[in-house]
């Protein structure tokens, strides 16, 4: 899917300061300033989806035993994760594995943008982290009833998972446990704001994620 | 803060749907709803400071018990919050407390017109539940180093400790001196990325929230409710 005009998905992008308060710094400098000093074996990257799992009692039940480290920041779309995994966030650690969740907020990218932005980090994950495998977790469902940008996601899904089929260092995990209800609606049981996952849905979506991560970490990888 | 320009924290305007996906308005309706069903002795508005408190224990522990409802919606301003609460979500409920937490959100505009922003939405709570008492959270400071947006929001509190007394009902309750060490740091403990608290930095600030609002509903005498069955 190369195409002559770039990818603004697949551009390496720092986000803005435009607050005025420059917490997007301040986080990637403290995910910089972490791994000089960790030795995660499970490394979490991605937007608030990621983030968020850490404020809760979840991570620290099911990865926090796994040696997990959590660079996720809220808002980032595909572009500022590949910018910071370029800017010193994969340098001096050495995980087994990255697990990759982003691109839900790549809002006026298309899904083949979006696809060719994950790729790209992929891809600089694979060149920094050569024995290292990579974990594209499935973009949720979004939204209280059906729109346009679970469509959107639902094909980003579909386009990365046939892209990571041919790539040994690589595979994609669908986590979706059936959010969206015959109906079509979505629960706020489960996303408070229908994008944002609640303690109970981090549940759902972490338990076979962990059954997952685990026995890729049981098994030696393949070289 | 009286003059003859509007405020443009003080006008009513929900949110619009850029992204696609309609989650504002869905979250608004839901509280419209909820507004039919419930009988909360306090109601939480505001943007994503009460929003994600819901989502930790200490809501359970400490908000829960009190019979509280919680309208904060992510990414609110003083303008959303308003047009929200002219817009149905007071209908069919007469909570004894009101607790609003909005501000930090309004980028457009000066501590100041901030300030009068709050203070609007604090008079429409006094007109439309005249009984109810108010308490209006300070904003807290953000970033991990001293920057303008702390500035800013220390101001915006102290404009409206000098105002929110003009309104008997209505009280300020700052809880921010919590939060920034002697160096001027922020720590991600209390503040997972320089603004949103987290379960530790919640709890900080819920105990002398919540002993206030103890006191408060210890002090206002109970109204005869219609049976429930």
């Amino acid at each position: 899917m190369s195409a002559e005009e770039p990818n603004p998905a697949a551009t390496p992008t720092p986000c803005e300061d435009i607050q005025g308060d420059g917490r997007w710094m301040s986080l990637h400098n403290r995910f910089v300033s972490d791994s000089k000093d960790k030795e995660p074996d499970v490394l979490f990257v991605g937007d608030s989806l990621v983030q968020l799992m850490h404020q809760f009692g979840i991570w620290r039940q099911l990865f926090s035993p796994l040696h997990a480290l959590n660079f996720g920041v809220g808002g980032d779309a595909t572009q500022h994760v590949l910018w910071r995994l370029s800017n010193g966030e994969l340098d001096n650690i050495s995980p087994k594995v990255v697990v990759l969740w982003v691109g839900t907020n790549n809002h006026g990218h298309t899904p083949e943008q979006i696809c060719g932005g994950i790729m790209a980090i992929v891809q600089v994950i694979k060149n920094k982290l050569p024995h290292a495998r990579t974990v594209v977790l499935s973009i949720l469902p979004r939204g209280k009833q059906p729109n346009p940008l679970r469509e959107r996601n639902a094909m980003v899904n579909k386009l990365v998972q046939e892209a990571v089929l041919s790539l040994p260092h690589a595979s994609f995990l669908n986590v979706d446990p059936g959010f969206v209800h015959s109906n079509g609606s979505i629960s706020h049981q489960d996303m408070y704001d229908y994008l944002h996952l609640t303690p109970q849905g981090y549940q759902a979506v972490c338990d076979p994620l962990h059954a997952h991560l685990k026995s890729m970490l049981d098994k030696p990888a393949e070289n | 803060m009286s003059g003859d320009e509007v405020n443009p924290a003080a006008v009513p305007q929900p949110v619009e749907d850029v992204q696609g996906d309609g989650r504002w308005m869905s979250q608004h309706t839901r509280f419209v709803q909820e507004c039919k069903d419930a009988e909360p002795d306090v109601l939480f508005v505001g943007d994503s400071m009460v929003q994600l408190m819901q989502q930790f224990e200490v809501w359970r522990e400490l908000f829960s018990p009190l019979h509280a409802l919680n309208f904060g919606i992510g990414g609110d301003t003083t303008c959303n919050v308003l047009w929200r609460l002219q817009n149905g979500e007071l209908e069919n409920i007469r909570p004894k407390v009101v607790v609003l937490w909005v501000g930090t959100n309004n980028y457009e505009h000066t501590a100041q017109q901030v300030a009068g922003g709050i203070l609007a939405i604090a008079q429409l709570l006094t007109t439309c539940l005249p009984k109810a008492k108010i308490v209006v959270l300070g904003l807290l400071p953000r970033g991990e180093r001293p920057n303008p947006l702390r500035e800013k929001n220390a101001a915006v509190n102290g404009f409206l400790r000098s105002w929110l007394p003009r309104l008997g009902q209505a009280q300020l309750l700052d809880v921010s001196g919590e939060f920034v060490h002697s160096d001027g740091t922020i720590i991600q403990q209390d503040m997972f990325d320089f603004l949103h608290l987290t379960s530790t930095g919640y709890r900080s600030m819920a105990k002398p929230l919540c002993d206030l609002l103890l006191q408060i509903l210890e002090e206002t005498p109970e109204e005869r409710r219609a049976s429930l069955v």
